[in-house]
């Protein structure tokens, strides 16, 4: 097992990594910006170092400082936790020829599930339905051809990254060439690579996910799905697990092949599939992240498995004592509200001092948040504040537990979207579980 | 307006917030003028952050808010405020004083340096990065420790400036 972890992230992450490396009685190492000096995980932190200036290219993503502070504090491993560095197989690749191990998929395996369209050639093989879609687009000619033999609409997409860059709905012929070439050179700017593909878009489609882990030894483990529609500009706002749109059927059946496909690449650790389902319920595959999710608790919730626990011992070589999850059944309800700091009504990111924070707590409240009253939030990063996370014996129970937990959550000094999270838990479509990716757009009358 | 710590304090930290560079107001026969220092960007070894606070001294006032101002005035310039330069560190990594182990220090407490000059090397990641003087003067205090690890940020050397 390891002696000492070192944490490359922040804010909640940070200190989820921190809280399994407590209970595991591994030391930790917590690197940070300047402004993050005062974190919560870095005080709580066996050792910290201060690896730059606020800007986040120069310190969580700035590898080298971060490879030197785990030489020089001995460091036999990192966690890269999500965002920032964790999907970068430079860096996993620099961290074996440090001799550090990175806690994650191999840099090859994250090559091959981090790339859009390689997945989808893998997905293929292992029958993972995919959207009709195409390879990478060579011209506006061969969009149009392509886009025509899908059927229109279709929708554009970054080979890259996601996030809702290089993203372009296109409609007719007509308006291919110039969403090709916008599409393109969003493409670029966001990730050094203008490749564009073009799929089948679903006007209405839910986003559903599942979770995998996987140890070195040939253990593979589907511990269902999360259902994530309620988004906002491609960002997740409101996630649970199970989806009310799935069956027992097909999530076994989806298991049996996830579970091949993840098993015979070779993937290690904990990674999360994602699938659009269209207003048939049919599910298509369309990337996969190779890396622990934010949302992860409501699946920790449902299964009672500590994962990022797991993924830590994982990676150091054990082997895994999961039962069979195949049969198994998932324990009442859980429900996520991410909340930010940000206007409710404009979006506007809020950073600032926040003079007074009071979360909920009682049964089956479970907030995971790296900020407290007197926390000055800085501007340089994401507005995730904490993760207001709720388990129920029902649906119905989690959506009551969590109005509950959300009238008692007081934040002053800085704005955050609670009013945003009040306002969804009583929409009717949230309420009877048929809420689409469109569903936030509606309620908050603003587009994408 | 009193000139009292608390105030100033807060005001320090007002400013900070907001990147505002220069301040003056006047009431009640007490005039403060406060301005930052702001690090030179790509300052290699210089300031690292925020330059220290230099407070304006006050128009003819009360002896009770005199002295509040010269006491604030006073732990300003403890904190090098003006005529020396705290060199920090611009990466994380290991501190060493001397060229090879068995080499005298690049610069000892009242050495004299000009800039350029090498002050000590800061190991990263298997290379060897030479840390030079930005300014001339002599060096009155060295904080970090041979051989120890260094963060980023952290204070090396304090030069009194020539």
């Amino acid at each position: 097992m390891f002696k000492k972890i070192l944490i490359a992230n922040r804010g909640e992450i940070a200190l989820r990594v921190l809280r399994a490396c407590r209970e595991l009685g591994i030391k930790s190492v917590a690197v940070h910006s300047e402004v993050d000096a005062r974190a919560l995980h870095v005080r709580f932190a066996d050792e910290a170092v201060c690896v730059g200036p606020a800007a986040a290219s120069k310190s969580y993503l700035n590898i080298p400082a971060i490879i030197s502070a785990a030489e020089v504090t001995g460091a036999d491993a990192i966690h890269p936790g999500y965002g920032f560095l964790s999907e970068n197989a430079e860096f996993a690749r620099i961290c074996a020829k440090c001799g550090i191990t990175f806690i994650g998929p191999s840099p090859e395996a994250m090559r091959a599930w981090g790339d859009k369209v390689t997945a989808r050639t893998n997905a293929a093989r292992f029958g993972l339905p995919l959207l009709s879609g195409s390879a990478v687009l060579e011209s506006a000619e061969h969009a149009i051809a392509e886009a025509n033999r899908v059927g229109y609409p279709v929708i554009l997409k970054a080979s890259g990254g996601g996030g809702g860059r290089g993203m372009r709905v296109v409609r007719s012929d007509a308006e291919m060439p110039d969403s090709f070439a916008s599409a393109r050179r969003e493409a670029e700017s966001g990730f050094k690579n203008p490749d564009v593909y073009c799929e089948r878009f679903v006007e209405r489609p839910r986003h559903i996910e599942f979770q995998v882990l996987a140890d070195q030894h040939g253990g593979v483990w589907t511990l269902g799905e999360r259902e994530c529609s309620l988004q906002r500009r491609h960002q997740k706002v409101i996630e649970e697990a199970p989806s009310p749109a799935m069956t027992a059927e097909r999530r076994q059946a989806m298991a049996e092949v996830i579970r091949r496909a993840v098993r015979e690449t070779g993937y290690t650790s904990l990674g999360t599939l994602e699938f659009l389902m269209d207003e048939r319920g049919d599910l298509y595959f369309l990337e996969m992240n190779t890396r622990v999710q934010v949302e992860h608790p409501v699946t920790e919730m449902v299964t009672g498995l500590d994962l990022v626990a797991l993924q830590i011992r994982a990676a150091a070589g054990q082997k895994l004592d999961l039962p069979d999850t195949r049969n198994w059944h998932f324990r009442g309800h859980a429900i996520e509200c991410r909340i930010n700091a940000e206007d409710p009504k404009s979006f506007a990111p809020w950073p600032g001092l926040i003079t007074e924070w009071n979360p909920p707590g009682g049964a089956g409240v479970r907030v995971d948040s790296g900020v407290y009253g007197g926390w000055r939030v800085p501007p340089d990063y994401d507005s995730l504040l904490a993760k207001l996370i709720v388990h129920g014996a029902t649906r119905a129970e989690a959506i009551i537990r969590m109005r509950r937990a959300l009238d008692e959550f007081i934040v002053s000094g800085i704005r955050t979207n609670i009013e945003l999270h009040k306002a969804l838990l009583v929409d009717r479509e949230v309420v009877e579980g048929r809420m689409t990716t469109r569903t936030i757009e509606r309620i908050t009358g603003k587009g994408h | 307006m009193s000139l009292d710590l608390d105030k100033l304090s807060a005001l320090f930290e007002l400013l900070a917030e907001k990147d505002i560079a220069e301040f003056e107001h006047e009431e009640g026969g007490v005039r403060v003028r406060v301005s930052r220092q702001i690090a030179m960007p790509g300052a290699m070894a210089g300031m690292g952050g925020v330059g220290p606070w230099v407070v304006g001294s006050p128009s003819p006032a009360g002896p009770g808010q005199t002295a509040a101002a010269a006491a604030a005035a006073q732990s300003a310039s403890d904190d090098a405020a003006g005529d020396s330069l705290d060199v920090t560190s611009p990466f994380v990594g290991s501190f060493y004083r001397s060229p090879s182990p068995d080499a005298p220090p690049f610069v000892e407490v009242g050495s004299v340096v000009r800039p350029g000059q090498t002050l000590c090397i800061i190991e990263a990641m298997k290379l060897m990065n030479e840390i030079e003087a930005e300014c001339a003067g002599t060096v009155t205090e060295i904080f970090a420790q041979n051989g120890k690890s260094v963060e980023y940020g952290q204070k090396l050397f304090r030069i009194k400036k020539a």
